[in-house]
């Protein structure tokens, strides 16, 4: 094939801006940046190195923290939280036990059920496509504030949810203020009710191994539920967007190779639908490391601390225990996390060069003596 | 690194830079220009109105001290305004770091103390014209490192308080009202029935504490320097309570789907609840169809025991009207004034010329008067109140949980605090 | 014949799966719509209920009794109001400020060249990673240094700028063919007149899209409320409810109440959905076959 010529493009731009046409285009540049530049940085590059500076020192919350009278204390705020020994250590390990439990079942939850109404909608030929995609994204366009409202309603004692699970002949849990862990309930339905007693001694941050183990509470997991609910639309469209990109040959090569319909989604739909998975993830983790609004609105932590995330732990050490070196490092550490839990599932999820019995299958084979090719 | 690219890092590092230092500079500008009221008898005034910030127990309480303080705003010619607060300490917080604090407000004796610790509280309580009529052991209450903080504005204790009605039908009689704990075990199983509970009350230590005074026990020292919480008299208190929970003569009153003892005492859920002189103006206003009476809480194996609150107005150390503030303060805590708080609500007068009218005025409350007699008051060291807290959250388990676990935690908290 | 019949049978019960196969999805997709659906309709009836009503019987549609009790108290009884016109004032100014600064700042980092560009484009999209929560206390402690605590001022302009948006209009703006600008530039036009008159009118789209986001980010924004204002004539619908949901207006659980509340408030965001709905539907889906 020859090669096609090139494309004309725009000239490249003259190095020198002082004369010419482009004569004020550096100045009309900053100018037309400046206010994103000063507001960016005021209310948010400046806040976090001033929130560092809180959880490095001992203000107390009267006066600026940047006043002389408040010292710097190293690392004390971040040992408290962590080898303190102390209430601090123990609600911060249980709000990151609350979290990270919401995380394990709200992300793969989301993911698998958004990917799979992607998949559903975006069939050829289905009618009433518009009806379902708006119902399937309406709950992500309300406030989570109004959303908690009606959670507190449908999982109350005697709300819709127990209802209807009475008419199933269930008898429903009071979901928002139940705080058994879920693997403890469900292990309390095959008779294993008490904990090995080992599981009750000991622990990281304060925390035992059982109720680590625990899962989340029932009222965490009616919160799990209400972010599957609200988030799911969202990503459902970001997966239809990659499903509609998919190029059909491919599929209907796979349909005369005789591939059955599952054995395509997996090895032909799924793997292009990578950086849509990643950016699905990605979204979902840092998303859910954040969870506040809900709690603040709904169980402030409640029943049994078991509802306290990390974030609204932050909010209640500064603003309601006046801890304001806790919180903000509490809010740092929490930052890390965040980041850690983005690289980490950017690993698992990297390209990988194929294994070697596999790409043996397309190397060109060595002419092998007596061999009929 | 291109010249251009590097040129770049220069200009915007030098407007983060200038950014910081101004507001370095705005900072000590702030901390310095405030006036250092909180040392000295200088009390500031100005002509801004007042906001006094409140924790409301009910719509009662809220319309009595808005016409409160209005009929002083028409006297004294100063304008105030009440503000109902949501969560009373998470907004005194926030107020506080923000320097824009209300210039008075409820503050109760167990959050007192940090407020005090770090600077945000004017210590008014050596200036007050009617400082003597004051019960001692309320102003003790208040006074942190020598230093007499702000006016009780009244205190109340908890009490049984039983529904007549259910209380007839479960063919009960005066005889009947529990002076031990197995009486009221007995009465609260005859009052189950159906949706209604023999005895609801709120799942924390505000209320369960009451149990734990009838056992001889207590959270920390009389004289706030010991943590007492891991007692065996607090075990045998909450083992009690445990057991009664299991057998559903006892509920928590958001097991039965209510926010308060009260309101389960309201929609009859309830047969009995423990709760304290703002019962009344609960009942009143939200549920006058009940009938109800208050009656002494049984004694326990150590004899009569209860909890004591009190709270007090609060003023900022921050506030541009000091004056007109004591002022303001001076007469809601008049007796005339206490007395009417008291119709609406129901506490009982922190001023002790006040007494003899209140008992005449109150006989169906005198139970409650009575209690202050053999009453505990809650731990006020800096920091109890976030324990307490966790006690709470624990105790939201009790039914499931071992009372000596809950308690040596407990008490690994305090210890901490009361080293203070 | 045997084999065209056969076939012909073969084909009756491929066409006889497919059809129940269909079936089955549309029940499918049904079923879900409804359990996403539900909880909405159930929100709107009881807000209409008595709270006897609401508490005996949660999963009915139709109240037995129609009462607007709830709204009267809502209305009467708390600042509601209040709150709606504060969410209201907010969003308007964020949406412009951030509608004009986003594209501003999206347009000269994409066709203007100054010096420190690719830095300025660095810094944003490091500062897209900082997640939010790290950002509650800190901004506090800005606002209130800054003196705007309490005020519409603190409320309004640190939310006015959103790296999101101006990410969006860049990558807009990189998709415009050059040859316009250069021909307006080659007559003259200085930066400013190209940017507002030529191509500011073509983005129509992706302003479009900036527009509901904004509204919809600032209209459901809560903790940025919470560390900005403590005055209740400040309160906004997503602050005033969550008080709501934690029990001013008097004891009592008051569900018709706070569902109500909850329910006007999702209103305007419901009708910018329906109004926009294919704009933010195609915008992140490419062309829909229908």
């Amino acid at each position: 094939m020859s090669a096609l010529a090139r494309p004309a493009t725009a000239p490249a731009p003259p190095r020198r801006r002082s004369s010419g046409i482009r004569r004020g285009e550096g100045l009309a540049g900053w100018l037309f940046t400046l206010p994103v530049i000063i507001l960016l940085g005021v209310f948010l590059l400046v806040p976090v190195l001033m929130a560092l500076w809180v959880s490095f020192s001992d203000w107390n919350g009267n006066g600026s923290p940047l006043s002389p009278s408040v010292d710097f204390v190293g690392l004390r705020n971040y040992a408290d939280l962590t080898t303190g020994n102390g209430l601090a250590e123990r609600n911060f390990g249980l709000s990151l036990r609350n979290n990270l439990w919401y995380v394990l079942l709200v992300v793969p939850l989301q993911t698998v059920l958004s990917l799979l109404l992607a998949v559903l909608v975006s069939r050829r030929l289905l009618r009433g496509r518009g009806f379902f995609r708006t119902a399937y994204y309406f709950p992500s366009v309300t406030s989570s504030v109004a959303i908690t409202v009606l959670w507190l309603f449908l999982f109350s004692n005697s709300g819709a949810v127990n209802a209807i699970l009475g008419r199933l002949g269930a008898n429903g849990p009071d979901w928002f203020n139940e705080p058994t862990g879920l693997w403890a309930v469900i292990a309390g339905w095959f008779g294993m009710t008490q904990p090995a007693a080992w599981l009750n001694q000991g622990g990281f941050l304060e925390v035992t191994p059982w109720e680590w183990l625990q899962g989340p509470s029932i009222a965490m997991f009616a919160y799990v539920l209400m972010a599957v609910f609200t988030t799911s639309g969202t990503f459902m469209l970001i997966f239809m967007a990659a499903i509609q990109n998919i190029d059909p040959a491919l599929d209907e090569a796979g349909m005369i190779d005789g591939a059955s319909g599952w054995e395509r989604f997996r090895q032909i739909t799924l793997p292009q639908l990578r950086p849509a998975l990643f950016t699905v993830l990605t979204l979902g983790l840092i998303g859910c490391w954040q969870v506040f609004d809900q709690i603040y609105t709904g169980t402030q932590g409640a029943p049994g601390k078991t509802t306290l995330t990390p974030a609204y732990l932050s909010y209640q050490a500064s603003f309601g225990s006046q801890q304001w070196g806790d919180g903000a490092a509490i809010a740092f550490i929490l930052f890390v996390i965040i980041v850690a839990f983005t690289l980490f599932q950017r690993w698992v999820l990297r390209d990988r060069p194929v294994s070697r019995r596999r790409i043996r299958a397309y190397q060109p084979k060595a002419p092998q003596g007596g061999a009929a090719s | 690194m291109t010249r251009h690219t590097a040129r770049g890092l220069v200009a915007v590092g030098a407007l983060a830079a200038v950014a910081a230092l101004t507001l370095a500079g705005c900072g000590s500008g702030f901390s310095s220009g405030s006036p250092s009221s909180s040392s000295g008898t200088g009390l500031t005034s100005s002509k801004k109105p007042l906001t006094i910030m409140i924790g409301s127990s009910g719509d009662a309480e809220t319309t009595a001290v808005k016409d409160a303080v209005a009929g002083w705003s028409k006297k004294s010619g100063v304008s105030a305004s009440v503000v109902v607060a949501t969560d009373l300490q998470q907004q005194l917080s926030q107020g506080f770091a923000a320097s824009a604090p209300p210039d008075l407000f409820y503050l109760s004796s167990d959050i007192m103390a940090g407020f005090a610790d770090n600077g945000s509280l004017k210590a008014y309580g050596d200036l007050l014209k009617n400082k003597a009529d004051f019960y001692p052991s309320l102003v003790k209450n208040f006074t942190y490192k020598n230093r007499f903080y702000c006016a009780p504005k009244d205190f109340s204790t908890l009490q049984l308080v039983i529904d007549t009605d259910l209380w007839k039908k479960a063919g009960l009689t005066d005889a009947d009202i529990p002076t031990t704990w197995d009486q009221l075990a007995a009465d609260a199983k005859k009052l189950t029935s159906g949706k209604t509970k023999g005895l609801v009350f709120n799942g924390e230590y505000a209320r369960l504490g009451v149990f734990m005074a009838q056992a001889g026990g207590r959270l920390v020292s009389a004289d706030g320097t010991r943590a007492e919480a891991d007692s065996s008299q607090n075990a045998a208190a909450l083992d009690y309570v445990k057991k009664q929970l299991a057998a559903g003569t006892f509920a928590y009153a958001k097991d039965v789907g209510a926010g308060w003892g009260g309101e389960a005492f309201g929609k009859q859920t309830a047969a009995m609840t423990i709760e304290g002189n703002w019962i009344t103006g609960a009942m009143s206003a939200d549920f006058p169809k009940v009938k109800y009476k208050v009656v002494e809480l049984p004694a326990g194996p150590a004899g009569k025991g209860t909890l004591q609150f009190t709270t007090c107005w609060g003023m900022a150390a921050k506030s541009p009207n000091q004056k007109a503030a004591l002022d303001l303060v001076e007469y809601l805590t008049s007796a005339d004034q206490q007395l009417a708080f008291s119709k609406a609500f129901g506490p009982m007068p922190s001023v002790q010329s006040a007494a003899a009218q209140w008992k005449s005025d109150n006989a169906a409350l005198t139970p409650f008067l009575a209690g202050a007699a053999y009453a505990q008051g809650v731990p006020t060291n800096a920091g109890a109140s976030d324990v307490v807290n966790d006690f709470n959250s624990q105790l939201a388990t009790l039914k499931s949980s071992d009372p000596a676990t809950i308690l040596t935690s407990v008490q690994k908290n305090l210890e901490t605090v009361v080293k203070k | 014949m045997s084999a065209v019949t056969s076939s012909r049978r073969a084909g009756a019960r491929a066409q006889w799966t497919r059809v129940a196969g269909r079936i089955l999805l549309y029940a499918a997709l049904v079923a879900i719509a409804l359990v996403y659906i539900y909880p909405f309709l159930v929100q709107v009836s009881t807000s209409f209920k008595t709270e006897a009503d609401a508490a005996n019987d949660p999963i009915s549609l139709i109240p037995q009794t129609w009462t607007i009790a709830a709204y009267r108290s809502l209305f009467q009884n708390s600042a509601y109001p209040t709150w709606f016109l504060n969410s209201v004032i907010v969003t308007v100014f964020v949406t412009i400020g951030r509608v004009f600064f986003s594209s501003l700042a999206g347009y000269a980092l994409a066709r203007l060249h100054f010096r420190g560009r690719g830095f300025v484009f660095a810094g944003i999209v490091a500062v897209m990673a900082v997640p939010g929560v790290v950002l509650l206390i800190p901004k506090f402690l800005v606002i209130n240094q800054l003196g705007m605590y309490n005020s519409y001022v603190g409320m309004i302009l640190p939310l006015m700028v959103d790296a999101g948006s101006v990410f969006i209009m860049k990558g807009f703006f990189e998709s415009i063919p050059v040859s316009v600008e250069e021909q307006a530039r080659v007559d003259g036009a200085g930066a400013f007149r190209i940017f507002w008159s030529i191509v500011l009118p073509m983005a129509r789209p992706a302003l479009i899209t900036i527009l509901i986001l904004s509204i919809q980010g600032s209209w459901n924004e809560l903790a940025h409320f919470i560390v900005s204002t403590s005055d209740p004539n400040l309160m906004t619908l997503t602050k005033g409810v969550a008080s709501l949901a934690a029990g001013t207006l008097g004891s009592g659980t008051q569900y018709p109440l706070k569902l109500g509340a909850a329910l006007i408030m999702t209103i305007p965001i419901a009708v910018v959905f329906f109004v926009f709905q294919r704009k933010i539907m195609n915008s992140s889906e490419g062309a829909v076959k229908e």
